[in-house]
């Protein structure tokens, strides 16, 4: 058993904390406000190289581990929810399943500069009627010479408005059932492809989320991903490496809310003295600094894994359950700590608590998560 | 019978070391020499102020500074073996202070705030980890040697009819003048304000939220007859106000008669550079920031709440 | 093209430093950082190494857990770096960690231009071995800079003192010592980190090197800055603003 970061590992995450309190905690609450995204935030992270951690340095990236990556987006989203989900889903699942499914050709067009942030990756599965049931979905691709003519609409696509690179997910053999859905990289562009209504959430707000609409959109065969009829399969394993994501991003949150937390709990005085001495508050601060440990365990067990070349699918499931149901169950904690001046804008703990929500929901609900685990421990 | 040699740079630092050497000397007994630049200016009155000896260094060459005195009095203090030498804490001081230590090869107690005798030796304080402790250091040679923080000791009050020995030290011997040549000098930009005179000061901390905010400071300030100081990133981060403006170790050092942090959470490297005011106030609302650990007087709150009531206040 | 040698320290971050009951430290929760002033030195470096080639070691002087600040520095763009490692160099006094800088600067490091130190160690602040350093080696010395540029073999440096700004050149080899505002340190990319590793370190044993002779100073005592304050607090109601007020007044710090 190692439980410690390695001197890499420690010191990436020490400058990525760095990096945010010089660049992301400044404009955490405007961005949030303006559901703004920071160009200029991912500019800077391009320059450090954070947005393509474990993706090789031949295809343009740094060529560290996944553990490393899930470190900076821990960081990232202590400080900011929302551009912490926007590296994990253009690292851990437009960029990881380009390189692993992709061809040379493929990784030279597309992984290199999605692993240089010069371009943006963003991940197309969800459709209206088809969220947990992906096998709903009725997007379809048909070979039409040299091309695939995608036709169908998409919702919910994360980095939608903002993105470059989309992997959309469309039945090439409907009737193949589980192996008829294939994978197609199609860049920001490509005639027949927009992107539909922007929608407003509630948390998560810097982040920009449409729809994907596809009308006669048509692909070069050289853009599919991986085999035809392989889609399915490709999207689990990109859940795998997001799903560790979106654990971290919710380590993160429970991480700022233990901060804010303490911070505010030895400042306010109630019946004359800090509320920190009272137990009721005492208490939760302890519940919270114990789960923060556990989903920090768990997220970097599932990474671990990943990086020795082991299934994770379970561990990934495990740490995004976990993780994301202590990260809600913790910001309403944070907020009832800090009463009505956590439930007032301008209160961090007031993002925190709306931020946390959606990690219970996208990249699997928490009954998804469930599904996945049970199967697993059930087989 | 102890020696004490005194470096000259500034008629304000000197006197400080005067009086910190008078006092040292009070005790065992022994002479004080003031070490000073050729033209000699102002000696009477440091026999005045304490000194029984002053050596004149010797003329420098144009574009040589100060520092180049340094072979010159290592040569003598090796030859003569004072007992103790004291060098003023400045910018100056702090480069030749180490730099003569080094040729005499004995220890230097740097930026020291606090002497005394301790059975016959003498023990230093100094403050280290950004001024979040205090280090007590003996010297386990000879000369012992320090610079010592400005404002820390005051000046003796002076006695009219002392007279002071005077000689001078040979030039700078071939091969040991530096390569180190001045080409421009210029005096700094005066700022209106002189924080280290001032009798009261404010100093703004990252409590503000924004630089326009450091207009209800300003207003504050002049309500309590004060000049406006601040914590380090608001000069050398945000450069909200100029660096001359930052107060604390790496900033400058002040001695007012009261001073107030608006928003100053009270690090450290901040305090340390307040130490010696006679009363210490804040404002914070963050109950347990430290400052209220080192403050005289607190008000716990907002500063954009209790500003504007404190500015309706003074003006009744 | 120049040779730049900076100095470095892996010091204890003083923002973990807690009041231990009785007056003393509390070190058990303290973490560790690469001096904050050594940042701008090593930037410094590499910023003149970028705009004229050439190249810059770090050296350090330290317990062997020191190594992850020599990666640290490594990371900050340094080319190589000399680790003067033994358990033993905890409490070093400031001659004795220039005793052996300068012996392997003499003897491992060889022909240099610059060395570059940062105004003081973020931990001690004795401000002491750049200006010792210089002597130690026989060159000139230039402390408290906030501009600096080499060309044809000569330092310019510009030194922010008391009331004035000098202007000063010195032949090379030098020392110069430089204050924060000379530069903005870069915070290090995952790639900077990651090939910090693969650089060159020298690591010298105590036995490498010669005798550096005992302590000059000895510290007695290190305890907690107490500020003897009242300590009184006010709320912000009306009242008790006015309370503050009238508590200024009384103390006769304010008309």
């Amino acid at each position: 058993m190692d439980f410690k970061l390695t001197e890499e590992q420690e010191l990436i995450k020490k400058n990525m904390r760095e990096f945010c309190e010089k660049y992301v905690d400044p404009i955490a609450a405007e961005i949030d406000e303006n559901s703004r995204h920071p160009a200029e935030v991912f500019q800077k992270l391009a320059e450090g190289d954070w947005m393509g951690i474990p993706i090789p340095a031949q295809y343009g990236g740094s060529g560290a581990d996944y553990l490393t990556h899930i470190c900076a987006v821990e960081e990232l989203a202590r400080s900011c929810a929302s551009t912490g989900f926007t590296v994990s889903i253009h690292v851990g699942i437009a960029s990881m399943l380009i390189l692993l499914f992709g061809n040379e050709e493929q990784k030279k067009t597309f992984l290199v500069p999605l692993a240089k942030g010069e371009k943006l990756g963003a991940f197309v599965l969800t459709e209206p009627g088809a969220g947990t049931d992906v096998m709903a979905a009725t997007t379809t691709a048909v070979l039409d010479g040299d091309h695939y003519v995608i036709n169908g609409t998409k919702t919910f696509t994360s980095n939608g408005p903002t993105g470059d690179t989309y992997l959309v997910f469309a039945w090439t053999d409907k009737a193949a059932g589980r192996k008829g859905m294939s994978a197609f990289i199609v860049p920001r562009g490509t005639p027949g492809m927009t992107a539909g209504n922007h929608f407003a959430k509630m948390g998560l707000r810097s982040s920009q989320t449409s729809e994907m609409l596809f009308k006669d959109c048509r692909v070069p065969k050289a853009n599919l991903l991986g085999k035809e009829g392989n889609g399915l399969a490709m999207a689990m394993t990109g859940f795998d490496h997001g799903r560790t994501g979106i654990a971290a991003q919710a380590v993160g949150i429970i991480q700022a809310a233990l901060e804010e937390s303490v911070r505010y709990a030895k400042e306010r005085v109630q019946f004359g003295q800090p509320i920190a001495r009272h137990q009721a508050i005492a208490w939760m601060i302890a519940d919270m600094a114990t789960d923060l440990n556990a989903a920090r365990f768990l997220t970097y067990h599932a990474a671990w894994l990943k990086d020795q070349g082991q299934p994770f699918s379970k561990e990934a499931s495990m740490a995004k359950l976990f993780a994301s149901e202590k990260a809600m169950h913790h910001t309403i904690k944070a907020v009832q700590i800090q009463g009505g001046y956590g439930y007032c804008k301008g209160a961090k703990v007031e993002r925190l608590m709306r931020d946390a929500k959606i990690t219970e929901i996208y990249e699997g609900t928490s009954e998804a998560q469930r599904m996945v685990i049970s199967g697993n421990v059930l087989r | 019978m102890a020696v004490l040699w005194i470096f000259s740079e500034t008629t304000a630092s000197t006197k400080e070391l005067l009086g910190l050497g008078r006092e040292l000397i009070s005790a065992v007994g022994g002479s004080i020499t003031v070490l000073m630049g050729p033209d000699g200016e102002g000696r009477e009155e440091w026999a005045a102020y304490g000194a029984d000896e002053i050596i004149l260094l010797p003329l420098l060459a144009d574009g040589l500074a100060m520092e180049a005195h340094i072979p010159v009095i290592a040569a003598a203090a090796a030859e003569e073996k004072p007992d103790i030498i004291l060098l003023p804490a400045t910018a100056r001081g702090r480069e030749m202070a180490p730099r003569l230590a080094q040729r005499l090869d004995t220890g230097l107690c740097s930026n020291c705030v606090a002497v005394r005798w301790s059975g016959g030796d003498i023990e230093m304080d100094r403050v280290v980890y950004g001024g979040a402790a205090i280090q007590t250091v003996k010297f386990l040679t000879r000369p012992v040697m320090a610079t010592v923080a400005p404002k820390t000791f005051s000046p003796p009050v002076p006695e009219e009819g002392r007279s002071a020995r005077l000689r001078e030290l040979p030039p700078l011997a071939a091969g040991t003048v530096p390569g180190v040549r001045i080409v421009e000098k210029r005096e700094k930009r005066r700022l209106a304000r002189d924080l280290t005179q001032a009798k009261v000061v404010v100093a703004a901390g990252r409590g503000l939220e924004k630089k326009e905010d450091l207009a209800l400071v300003e207003e504050f300030a002049s309500l309590v007859g004060g000049e406006v100081g601040c914590t380090r990133p608001l000069s050398e981060e945000l450069h909200w106000l100029p660096t001359e403006l930052c107060i604390g170790l790496s900033g400058v050092s002040v001695k007012p008669d009261l001073y107030i942090g608006v928003g100053v959470s009270g690090q450290v490297q901040h305090m340390t550079g307040v130490r010696g005011a006679k009363v210490i106030a804040a404002v914070n609302r963050d109950e347990n920031a430290p400052i209220f650990a080192q403050a005289d007087l607190g008000i716990v709150g907002d500063l954009y709440e209790a500003l504007p009531k404190l500015i309706t206040a003074l003006k009744k | 093209m120049p040779h730049i040698v900076v100095c470095f320290k892996w010091v204890i971050d003083e923002t973990y430093l807690r009041r231990a009951p009785g007056g003393g430290l509390d070190f058990s929760s303290v973490d560790y950082k690469l001096s904050d002033y050594d940042r701008n030195a090593i930037e410094e470096a590499v910023r003149i190494r970028t705009a004229l080639g050439g190249t810059v070691t770090g050296i350090t002087v330290g317990p062997p857990e020191a190594a992850k600040g020599v990666k640290d520095a490594l990371s900050r763009g340094m080319d190589a770096g000399v680790f003067i490692a033994d358990p033993a160099f905890v409490d070093l006094d400031p001659s004795q960690t220039v005793s052996l800088i300068a012996q392997a600067v003499r003897n491992h490091v060889g022909p240099f231009d610059l060395i570059i130190c940062g105004e003081g160690s973020g931990d001690l602040y004795a401000q002491q071995v750049g200006p010792r350093l210089a002597e130690a080696l026989g060159i000139d010395c230039v402390a408290f800079a906030t501009q600096i540029s080499l060309e044809g073999g000569t330092l310019t440096a510009q030194r922010r003192l008391e009331g004035v700004i000098e202007v000063v050149t010195a032949p090379l080899p030098a020392l110069v010592t430089v204050l924060p505002e000379i530069n903005t340190p870069r915070i290090p990319g995952v790639k900077d980190t990651l090939m910090a590793g693969k650089k060159p370190v020298r690591t010298l044993a105590k036995g490498d090197l010669g005798a550096t002779g005992g302590p000059r100073l000895q510290t007695l005592a290190v305890r907690a800055a107490a500020m003897e304050r009242a300590c009184e607090k006010f709320g912000v109601e009306e009242a008790e603003v006015i309370r503050f007020v009238d508590a200024l007044k009384k103390r006769g710090v304010l008309a």
